[in-house]
């Protein structure tokens, strides 16, 4: 058996430090930052245009998207998150945490935690759209080029975590 | 279309320039039946050679999913024909070059078989499923008493009970020529460059087994055999590796036309679908997963397995769909 290690991590400063690299790498290759909610943007988008294309094509949000032709779902963003979820496999794998489970406060059921979980996504779904991104790919990636809105982003992203910390912290705590 | 109408050969809506006949229906056939012909080859093969208590999963449980999925396989090409209600004409004749004819007739005899096999083992299917699933366990509790109270279905089963290990060589063998098949049917239409390579025939061969692997380690509640099938499963990635290797040198190595079609794959369209999605999450890192497993490191089981057979899906996908646009030059 090996030595446990399920409760190392990696110095959060060293991290932080790594995913500049990797933000610069991001940039130099692709010539887009990074970016989580992207992705599901983009499978939405594919899906609605499988589903619906007529609706699709017309839409203003989806448009865009579809309009030349090839799958929405060819883009960099995707394969990103697709990596992001194999590299977590390893990872977690060599740390020995690798397993199903749902990480919530002991309080409350794994139903409150997970209708929790997709309420809190919706809202975060429909947020990272309207502010043109979420914590990686408006904060991260336009604090990287040094844009305006991700320090806006940053300020309100942050401010709000505060301000409704804690009415939601039964959830955790 | 009405073909009669055709003065040329070199406009054909849907065939020429690029093939536009084949869509999801026949890449998940392939995939079903590679995943079939790779639980039956596993299954029978460790019944012929007496090992059924050491691979209890392999043998007894997992060949249930093999009747279900050639079944939804069979549906998925009945509904790609154009005239449906005709698709009993393939068995009309057997035409010996016809890798078609092949197919239709193997599946046609490996089908009924594949149900038999998993009755067979009835009884350990409902001491399987009795901890995880009330409604499985009671179907398979009727079917079980069906079984039993019709005469027909008794006298078949008493048959199939006296001459197993004659159904296990049959079912052996069928599995073999299914999942050989499914790459030969591509590899026999010679109008298209990037299938029209021997390699098909095994390549596609190996990866239904590795699927058939896969899903017995996830099906395993035994330690021995879990690990026994990650390293076959790990074995057969490495075969799969060698394979695509060598497909892409020949290709590399031929006519204008072939090397024109594995562009696609080095740099075309398919470049970051292929090694980022296929290559990469669909066998490097389930074989890493498995390495790592054996090292002594807690994986559970499910998640390389999974790997392994979204990405025996998403590899024929990429082969129908890249296959049809690839063409000769003129």
């Amino acid at each position: 058996m090996k030595e446990d290690r399920s409760n190392k991590y990696m110095n959060p400063y060293l991290a932080g430090f790594l995913i500049g690299l990797m933000m610069i790498a991001a940039y130099y290759f692709s010539g887009e930052g990074l970016g989580g909610s992207g992705a599901f943007k983009k499978v939405a988008i594919a899906t609605v245009n499988t589903v619906a294309p007529g609706y699709a094509h017309e839409a203003a949000y989806f448009a865009p998207s579809v309009e030349n032709g090839k799958s929405p779902l060819n883009s960099w963003l995707v394969f990103e998150v697709i990596g992001v979820i194999m590299g977590a496999l390893l990872s977690a794998a060599y740390f020995g945490r690798l397993s199903m489970k749902v990480g919530k406060s002991p309080k409350i059921t794994n139903r409150t935690r997970l209708i929790a979980a997709l309420a809190g996504g919706i809202l975060w779904g429909v947020g990272s759209q309207l502010g043109r991104g979420c914590t990686s790919g408006l904060i991260m990636s336009g604090m990287a080029v040094n844009a305006l809105s991700g320090y806006i982003g940053l300020a309100a992203v942050f401010g709000g975590g505060y301000l409704f910390a804690y009415f939601f912290r039964k959830l955790w705590i | 279309m009405k073909e009669e109408l055709f003065v040329s050969g070199r406009n054909i809506p849907n065939i020429d320039p690029v093939l536009h006949v084949w869509h999801w229906h026949i890449p998940l056939y392939l995939f079903l039946g590679g995943l079939a012909a790779g639980l039956i080859f596993f299954a029978t093969y460790f019944y012929i050679s007496g090992k059924t208590d050491k691979y209890p999963t392999a043998v007894k449980i997992a060949p249930v999913i093999a009747p279900f999925a050639i079944a939804i396989g069979l549906v998925a090409l009945i509904l790609d024909l154009k005239h449906t209600l005709y698709f009993w004409r393939l068995f009309t004749a057997f035409r010996l070059e016809s890798p078609m004819s092949w197919g239709a007739w193997t599946l046609g005899v490996i089908m009924p078989l594949s149900m038999v096999w998993p009755l067979i083992y009835i009884k350990d299917m409902i001491k399987y499923f009795e901890s995880s699933s009330k409604r499985t366990t009671a179907v398979l509790k009727w079917i079980d008493g069906l079984l039993n109270d019709v005469n027909i279905l008794k006298w078949v089963m008493d048959l199939a009970r006296k001459y197993q290990m004659a159904i296990a060589w049959a079912l052996f063998l069928l599995s073999i020529i299914l999942g050989v098949y499914t790459g030969i049917l591509l590899s026999a239409f010679n109008a298209r460059p990037l299938w029209n390579t021997s390699i098909l025939g095994p390549l596609f061969l190996v990866s239904g087994l590795s699927t058939g692997a896969a899903a017995v380690m996830w099906m395993s509640r035994h330690h021995f055999e879990m690990k026994a099938f990650s390293r076959f499963d790990l074995m057969l990635v490495g075969i799969e590796v060698f394979l695509i290797i060598h497909m892409f040198m020949g290709f590399n190595a031929s006519t204008q036309a072939q090397q024109q079609a594995v562009a696609l794959f080095w740099g075309g369209e398919f470049t970051a679908v292929f090694w980022g999605i296929f290559f990469t999450a669909g066998l490097v890192v389930p074989a890493i997963l498995e390495i790592m497993e054996l090292f002594g490191y807690k994986v559970p089981a499910f998640i390389p397995a999974f790997l392994i057979l979204l990405g025996g899906l998403i590899f024929r996908f990429i082969i129908v769909d890249a296959g049809q646009i690839t063409r000769y030059l003129y």
